[in-house]
């Protein structure tokens, strides 16, 4: 059984390191300077994925979750981490993904030759690595207070990103992002302390225990939520999100939309599932489900009508996020909910991820090249940039989900699920918007193919960087093969039926 | 042995397009293109029955196998994306974006082979989703405004079908033994499923899609017409398979399913006899065939559906055998395309005989592959009005292709004595003589029916009067024909393209919604709003 954490289970301080090490960095990284920081932060990230390869083979070893208590006091006075299968899914995709941003990042944040300090290559490098703190921190807290302070820290880390560059413009942005996210801060401790005067606790096995259907429990859970679909900008909650990524580098972007919203799309799976299973209701996750539907179509449909290319992605970032949210109405509630669902739910986070970051990073090497990313103007583009097309192909097969990417197994998992449990209209709803995710991403393929001549100029974009994207690229595309694996590692940890009060 | 060929048969195209991410084997890729399809003429002749080739040991393990209906579609089609590889070594030579074009072909062709020899469910659907891109990079190629429209309406309908069949597959999955995701196992269990009669509703419409039955074939004269030439043969020839191997592998013959059946037939006789009706109004030759290749796919969905509904279980191997023929002889008719207009019209005569041949043959003519052809599956159509129906397409299908041939003269070059070059002349002829003998050979080697009952002469006649027919008429379309309406091409297209159109004047207001969505108030409003709301939906869930 997850989260009967009495002791901590031999292991566990690999998730204090997961936790420690990135923050040592970012100490690090301050103290030395930028001219170091890209070296540091590298090097953290990877350490940082080996930690959660370690995780992961622990978690498969055992079957059962790592477990480690802070201090010996256990809960509810003291503070668990826990990695579950979730947990170290999450932190394997967050590691990768990072790696291949900040191999791309070196080229833009880079600090010039004559200059001792630069500022915006200390904060992107710093920032990189805050985040991956919080969000370790997202993945293994064991208590929703835990959790709330990864939520600030988040927030924190991800806002600067969105400013890099200083202008009125983007600072606009970042402040609408801060107090959007701070109103969903409000809304989550609101309920947290709602909890906490109803149960004395707010470690979530505990409170998966005592929780009942209470009037003060529902105003709590649906406090928390709402507050979390705001940080995860789930439609009609999206108002800080296409602004963020219009003036962000292609590489915050892509630590944005492929790894911060998932955060805090993370805690609501932890909230739903794991804390207060027996509170939520199927109504709940219709009206959920319904939110998550109207982001697909809605998403998609603005992000055709996209006249820059960046702007298209993060509307179909828009679009993406509501597929997340299909997966609640597929594992919760239910008397017999699918385990399939979480299943494919956390493959398309995994899918979405990879394949958003790549796709990017993809648009910041046309822009770099071009010196702009109006779609309109992108013929022969692929002329130019071959790598730099391959990979935003692969990126736009695997948000449609189209084997053997990632994308087309969750697909796979969710319909089965859909279908499994006789909810057909949401089976409706994830093949439209495949369908719809095929409109946009096969617009700008068909306009960067097409013959113009002389071809369009590359710029600086170096063979490298290209090769990076496509490295992210393929790994979306090769998540698939995870259908090939005999264990799954997102099941570790679960009960056997889900949703069902322990 | 046999698992690597059947393995090989999509993996040597699939390695030779990965090898062109390096620019100097992508613009060297040409000549190879008839090479790829090698493995896959191989595995037809020697992995036929082999033991199902397996790999790995996890929750999926992908799976290669080869039927008999499948090795004898895939012998034909390797044998064609040969001689169409040949024959665009030399179209294509100094065109422009060779590297894509080679590229497209390949994946194109990695996706068309894949398809005959995919055992399980995962595998089929990354076969059809690379013979989908490929082939719309195919479509695409010529970069036309024609091209362009062609290729967005292809992957635009071709992704629509696959969506269907994936959720048929889905469904299919949850009612297997073990889950299995094997199309086998899937055939066995669908008559006897909950929600069968959905999910064959989903398998005809998504596979129809892909064989064109009507009105879901608009794509095909538009794709067909607009590609370059050697791709239009494969398109029309070979890739529209994937459409019938679905059928036949998912559809088993059996009495439960034979309402399923009946319906099948329908949508195909009457795509078939509607084919032909809209193939004589269309003036260029391309256009022409494609509405052939319609109305024959609409014929094979025909003998498939009534062999299902008569309980007739020879039929899957001779459908595939038909279904063989026309691979052959339609691939053999494009390339002939290529070859008149690089030829002047004086020098045309022995071709245009040949052609004519051909041609007449597809009606059923004795003794052509195509008299064979239509003689073989006789035993599924039974003898009821599908048996009549049969019949009648045939004398359209006569007319229908006479009528290409009237109107291929037209494309016929200008300049005095040009001559097609051998690289185009000698694949069209190899393929013409294909087109003759393979079916012969096919129905002696097989267990199809004895070639002695075949010439006895109340099956001739069966086979010469729709052609007698079909010429009369020919004669009359050419005389008086001017008078017949000009449907465009694709027909009923321009619904789809009313929809596109009103799919497209949405999203400027989903962006105009976008914007007031995004303002502060309504944000605020709507964060506050999704609390209560969920506050609600918690509570009302549990009353």
């Amino acid at each position: 059984m997850p989260f009967v954490a009495d002791l901590a289970t031999p292991g566990g301080a690999l998730l204090v390191l997961a936790i420690a090490v990135p923050a040592i960095g970012v100490l690090a990284a301050f103290a030395l300077g930028s001219r170091h920081a890209a070296r540091i932060a590298i090097a953290v990230v990877a350490a940082g994925f080996a930690l959660a390869v370690a995780v992961a083979a622990r978690v498969l070893a055992d079957g059962a979750p790592l477990v480690y208590v802070l201090g010996n006091w256990r809960p509810p006075l003291g503070v668990a981490l826990r990695a579950d299968g979730l947990a170290a899914v999450m932190m394997l995709v967050t590691t990768v993904v990072l790696f291949f941003v900040a191999l791309f990042a070196r080229a833009d944040f880079a600090t010039p030759a004559g200059v001792r300090d630069a500022r915006a290559p200390l904060v992107f490098w710093t920032m990189l690595l805050a985040i991956l703190a919080a969000l370790n921190v997202c993945f293994l807290a064991g208590d929703l207070f835990t959790l709330y302070v990864a939520l600030e820290l988040l927030t924190f880390a991800a806002v600067p990103l969105v400013a890099l560059d200083g202008s009125a413009e983007t600072l606009r942005a970042a402040l609408r992002y801060l107090l959007f996210a701070l109103a969903g801060s409000l809304l989550y401790l609101a309920g947290t302390a709602l909890l906490y005067g109803a149960y004395g606790t707010l470690d979530i096995a505990l409170l998966a225990g005592r929780a009942r259907a209470d009037a003060a429990t529902t105003v709590a859970a649906a406090l928390m939520t709402a507050g979390l679909l705001a940080k995860t900008a789930l439609f009609p909650l999206h108002l800080w999100l296409p602004p963020a990524h219009a003036g962000a580098p292609a590489a915050a972007s892509a630590v944005l939309s492929g790894l911060v919203v998932k955060g805090s799309y993370f805690i609501v799976l932890r909230l739903w599932l794991d804390a207060l299973p027996a509170v939520i209701t199927p109504a709940a996750a219709q009206f959920i489900g319904a939110l998550g539907a109207a982001a697909i179509v809605f998403g998609s449909a603005v992000a055709i009508a996209q006249p820059r290319l960046k702007l298209m992605v993060a509307y179909s970032t828009v679009a993406q996020i509501g597929y997340l949210f299909l997966l609640f109405p597929l594992a919760v509630g239910l008397a017999h909910p699918e385990a399939t669902a979480i299943t494919g739910g956390m493959l398309q986070v995994a899918s979405h991820a990879t394949a958003k970051a790549a796709m990017f990073m993809a648009a910041g090497l046309v822009y770099a090249a071009l010196g702009h990313d109006r779609v309109a103007d992108l013929t022969g583009v692929a002329r130019t940039l071959p790598i730099t097309v391959a990979a935003f192909a692969l990126s736009g097969i695997a948000l449609i989900g189209l084997p053997p990417a990632g994308g087309f197994v969750a697909k796979w998992l969710l319909l089965s699920a859909a279908l499994a449990t006789a909810q057909w209209w949401w089976a409706v709803v994830i093949v439209v918007g495949g369908l719809l995710t095929a409109c946009y991403v096969f617009g700008v393929l068909g306009r960067t193919l097409a013959t113009v001549d002389p071809p369009p100029p590359r710029g600086a974009v170096t063979r490298g960087r290209e090769a990076v994207v496509l490295g992210l690229a393929i790994v979306a595309t090769v998540l698939g093969f995870a259908a090939f694996a005999p264990v799954d590692l997102v099941q570790v940890g679960r009960p056997p039926v889900a949703g069902v009060p322990r | 042995m046999t698992e690597f060929l059947l393995v090989a048969t999509p993996g040597l195209p699939l390695a030779l397009a990965a090898a062109c991410v390096l620019p100097a084997v992508r613009v060297r890729m040409l000549p190879l293109l008839a090479l790829a399809p090698a493995p896959g003429l191989v595995a037809a002749l020697l992995a036929v029955h082999a033991p199902p080739a397996t790999f790995g040991a996890g929750l999926y393990r992908p799976t290669f196998a080869l039927d008999a209906p499948g090795a004898l579609l895939l012998g034909v089609a390797a044998l064609l994306w040969i001689a169409a590889g040949a024959y665009a070594a030399t179209y294509q030579r100094g065109a422009a974006n060779p590297g894509r074009f080679a590229v497209c072909w390949l994946l194109a062709l990695a996706g068309c082979l894949g398809v005959f020899v995919a055992a399980d469910m995962p595998l089929l659907y990354l076969a059809l989703a690379l013979l989908t891109l490929g082939a719309t990079g195919l479509v695409f190629h010529d970069e036309t405004p024609r091209a362009r429209r062609a290729a967005a309406l292809y992957i635009g309908l071709a992704l629509c079908a696959e969506s269907l069949v994936l959720v048929a597959m889905v469904t299919l999955a949850s009612a297997t033994p073990d889950g299995s995701l094997l199309i086998r196992d899937a055939a066995a269990a669908l008559p006897a499923m909950p929600g069968r009669d959905t999910t064959l509703l989903l398998l005809i419409v998504g596979f129809g899609v892909k064989a064109g039955l009507v009105p879901l074939h608009v794509w095909m004269p538009l794709a067909h017409g607009a590609a370059p030439m050697p791709a239009s043969a494969v398109l029309s020839g070979a890739v529209v398979k994937a459409g019938i191997i679905g059928l036949l592998r998912f559809l088993p013959v059996d009495s439960a399913i034979a309402h399923a059946g009946s319906l099948l037939a329908v949508a195909g006789m009457l795509t078939a006899l509607y084919a032909v009706a809209v193939g004589i109004t269309q003036q260029h030759p391309k256009v022409v065939l494609a509405y052939s290749s319609v109305s024959q796919m609409g014929f094979v969905a025909a003998v498939i559906g009534a062999g299902i509904a008569h309980g007739d279980a020879a039929m899957p191997l001779l459908a595939a055998f038909y279904a063989g023929h026309h691979v052959l002889l339609k691939g053999a008719m494009f390339l002939l395309v290529g070859v008149v207009a690089a030829t002047s019209a004086d020098r045309l005569r022995g071709t245009l005989v040949l052609a004519a041949v051909l041609a007449v043959g597809l009606g059923g003519l004795p003794p052509t592959g195509g008299f064979i052809a239509k003689y073989a599956v006789k035993g599924p159509l039974g003898d009821g009005w599908v048996a009549t129906a049969a019949a009648v397409s045939a004398v359209g299908t006569t007319l229908l292709m006479l009528h290409f041939v009237r109107r291929v003269q037209t494309v016929a070059a200008t300049a005095p004595d040009a001559r097609a070059a051998p690289g185009l002349a000698g694949p069209w002829l190899a393929m013409a003589a294909a087109s003759l003998v393979v079916p012969w050979a096919l129905y002696a080697m097989l267990p199809l029916g004895t070639a002695g009952d075949a010439f006895a002469p109340y099956a001739l006649w069966a086979g010469l009067w729709p052609v007698l027919i079909g010429g009369a008429l020919a004669i009359a379309l050419a005389r008086w024909g001017a008078g017949l309406p000009r449907v465009p091409d694709g027909d009923v297209v321009v619904v789809i393209d009313g929809a596109v159109r009103g799919a497209s004047a949405a999203t400027p207001r989903a962006v105009a919604a976008d914007a007031v969505l995004r303002r502060w108030p309504a944000a605020t409003l709507l964060l506050v709003g999704i609390a209560a709301a969920l506050a609600a939906a918690i509570t009302a869930g549990r009353g």
